[in-house]
């Protein structure tokens, strides 16, 4: 890492524990049943594919989104057509398989990528079947919960940063470099 | 009076505070919230000589510890009990435009010190009526608030620039400009093309040391907690004058009753303190609630007895009405050069050019226009959602994330009366209260607004060189629900933010604004306090305030 410029030695102490946990402490899977759990792996590997890294090194996204709902963090808000978190995360990953059956005959899990893909836009689109749609609408459940949830935890995590060209935080120093092109020595 | 026992209270730098204890006695003033409002209006009695408790829901922030300067590391400053958001266009609360814990939103906003326009406070008598939008002049000039802006300003040293082109002239700013950061740089670039008069923003971080405040670093996260302290939040100006003048600011303290007696005269507040589920009360001879607006008229609503049984402070009908916020609509452009969007402050430069009604353009009022520099998990979501990206071409996009640069707006939105905040009919919160609903949806105004303004972006991104250029909706602060008001029939407070119908109750945040602006609202709130404070002086030396 820090062959790369980031250096944590340079960010302040409540950070580095914010990035060390993030990196060191991935919570076990406690909301999700082994089967959801097994879907949504599936699901997020399509939204943020990451075939590019070894299984061992791809970021984690299913265990940060389960360990949100066993605590029921939530966000502040909610929109009016959606149940509360918990549920519409049961409902939702159940409509997938719904879809995926209605569609393919199979469960999500045992599709082939592109055929994942093909679901994954039926409920991009709220065109999917299925009854867990009834109290879930799809396109929303899409672009509200589903992708926002997988999108910012997998750009929550350094590698995912180093992939972004972004060099990581720098606090308490801060950038003196911040014109166009400008580089802080260590972002080089 | 028996004197209670001293507490400590964080510090700005690491260090802890003595802190009056008032939970015992009746005090003259019970503020309910720690923020813009808040603490402007909380701090400045104190200093008048009133015994004063600030009630804050959330915690009392140690910069130097409960900071972090990481996107998801920072969720606990956002107020993130449920809230339920319908209507035609459901807004976006939570990290959106909703704080939590000691200095409220102040915390995390964007630090943009706009002052509202003269013509703000007269847009029913400059524009006439809008078929389905109840436009309203304020029951206050522009000259009135004119000094609190200038005593706002000085208190929270905002930097700006030496010239500043739109508006009343004015004296300079207390604190010369920021350096353009490159994002604000393109602003600045596209706006110059098209000869559309531009100017760096007056921002409330410091550009020069400041007491015991250092200056900007320009580290990128202010909308997530500033840890160097450069940032003028409340929370490091006014809540450390309220403890030294002898205020006690009482953390994780949810309000959820104002009580009152049968003829409206309230005299305490009813909160929880922390997982403590004993109900506590708060006696004071007079209540100012500052909890922005959502959850002062939750609160108000949530008071109702048999004597107001629509709730408290509330003959008009018009609390939890004419709910509004600024449409944020954003533009982002893929540049050749990097622009490294999350370096210094989000918004250092901006275009006041269309923020006046524009003969012709088919819409009244207007819209600032301002620059934005999302973080990366921030800028992956907003791409995400704009423009449905997910897969491989989420990822391929996002490997060029140091080269786009966003504007956005701050767009004038309409009073409606069908826009409101009320109590959810059967969802209860930990306390078993309702949890607040909130229906909003955009006039056709606000729509043909944002339709221009989206436009105009995309040619000042366009004329900036920008390629790979698209648009976000988004929307930015809460307003209104408590309008302001001479007519007791059609507004909830007076000029003095004084209840209409309760003579001991005031009501001091955003929620008072009875027409929108196009400016970020906190200076103008805090400047509402400020003067309110004075108000409150003014009629307690009179024997007037009961």
């Amino acid at each position: 890492m820090s062959e790369r410029g980031w250096d944590p030695q340079d960010w302040d102490e409540p950070t580095r524990e914010v990035v060390r946990r993030r990196l060191e402490e991935v919570p076990p899977v406690r909301f999700f049943t082994p089967d959801e759990e097994r879907m949504l792996e599936a699901v997020a590997d399509r939204i943020m594919p990451q075939g590019d890294r070894d299984a061992g090194q791809r970021i984690p996204i299913v265990p940060w989104i389960d360990d949100k709902l066993f605590h029921d963090r939530r966000d502040g808000y909610r929109y009016e057509e959606l149940p509360p978190q918990r549920e519409a995360w049961r409902l939702g990953l159940a409509g997938i398989d719904q879809g995926a059956r209605a569609r393919f005959s199979r469960i999500f899990v045992e599709l082939e990528a592109a055929s994942q893909d093909v679901v994954l836009r039926d409920v991009q689109r709220g065109t999917i079947s299925g009854e867990a749609w009834a109290s879930v609408p799809a396109a929303r459940f899409f672009s509200a919960v589903l992708v926002p949830s997988i999108v910012k935890t997998y750009y929550a995590h350094p590698m995912a940063w180093e992939e972004a060209g972004y060099h990581g935080p720098s606090s308490p120093r801060g950038h003196a470099r911040k014109g166009l092109d400008g580089v802080d020595p260590w972002e080089r | 009076m028996s004197e209670g026992r001293t507490l400590h209270a964080p510090g700005i730098h690491g260090e802890t505070v003595p802190m009056r204890d008032l939970a015992h006695q009746e005090v003259d003033f019970c503020v309910i919230g720690a923020g813009a409002g808040g603490g402007v209006v909380g701090a400045k009695l104190a200093e008048a000589g009133f015994e004063v408790v600030i009630l804050e829901a959330g915690p009392h922030w140690d910069p130097t510890r409960d900071f972090v300067s990481d996107e998801l590391g920072s969720y606990r400053l956002f107020w993130t009990d449920e809230r339920i958001s319908g209507g035609a266009d459901p807004v976006e609360l939570g990290s959106n435009n909703s704080g939590r814990g000691v200095g409220g939103s102040t915390v995390h906003y964007s630090m943009v010190k706009m002052r509202a326009r003269r013509e703000d406070f007269r847009r029913r008598s400059l524009d006439g009526s809008v078929a389905g939008a109840e436009l309203s002049d304020w029951p206050l000039s522009f000259e009135e608030l004119e000094p609190y802006y200038e005593e706002i300003e000085d208190a929270l040293q905002v930097a700006g620039p030496a010239f500043y082109p739109w508006g009343r002239r004015r004296r300079r700013f207390p604190q010369r400009e920021h350096e353009l950061s490159a994002k604000a740089e393109v602003l600045v670039r596209g706006c110059t093309k098209l000869d559309i008069p531009v100017a760096p923003a007056p921002v409330s971080t410091l550009s020069a040391p400041h007491g015991d405040r250092p200056p900007c670093v320009y580290r990128g996260f202010c909308n997530y907690g500033c840890t160097t302290n450069a940032k003028s939040s409340i929370l490091v100006t006014y809540i450390p004058r309220a403890i030294h003048a002898g205020a006690e600011v009482r953390p994780d303290a949810m309000a959820v009753r104002i009580e009152h007696d049968t003829r409206g005269r309230v005299h305490g507040v009813v909160y929880f303190r922390g997982e403590d589920r004993a109900p506590r009360l708060q006696r004071a001879r007079a209540v100012i609630v500052a909890g922005y607006s959502v959850e002062t008229p939750r609160l108000l609503l949530n008071s109702a007895s048999p004597a107001f049984p629509d709730g408290l402070a509330n003959s008009s009908g018009m609390v939890g009405r004419c709910f509004m916020i600024h449409s944020g609509h954003q533009v982002f452009a893929r540049f050749a050069e990097r622009v490294n969007p999350y370096k210094s402050p989000p918004g250092l430069a901006l275009s006041e050019h269309f923020n006046r009604t524009m003969p012709g353009a088919g819409f009244i009022g207007g819209y600032t226009v301002e620059v934005v520099g999302p973080h990366v998990g921030d800028f992956a979501t907003r791409v995400a959602g704009a423009r449905g990206l997910w897969g491989d071409d989420l990822r391929r996009l996002m490997r060029d994330y140091t080269h786009y640069s966003g504007i956005g707006i701050v767009g004038e939105v309409l009073p409606q009366r069908r826009n409101f905040v009320s109590l959810h009919p059967t969802e209860r919160d930990v306390h078993g209260l309702p949890v607040p609903r909130i229906e909003f949806g955009y006039h056709d105004n606000d729509r043909r607004l944002i339709e221009h303004a989206v436009a105009r972006m995309k040619e000042i991104m366009a004329a900036a060189g920008g390629q790979d250029v698209w648009s976000a909706d988004r929307t930015a602060h809460l307003l209104g629900t408590c309008r302001m008001g001479r007519d007791a029939a059609t507004s909830v407070v007076d000029a003095d933010c004084r209840s209409h119908d309760v003579p001991n109750l005031f009501i001091c945040d955003g929620s008072v604004f009875p027409t929108a602006t196009a400016a970020n609202p906190s200076l103008t709130i805090e400047a509402i306090a400020a003067r309110c404070a004075d108000r409150i002086r003014d009629l307690a030396r009179r024997g007037e305030l009961s």
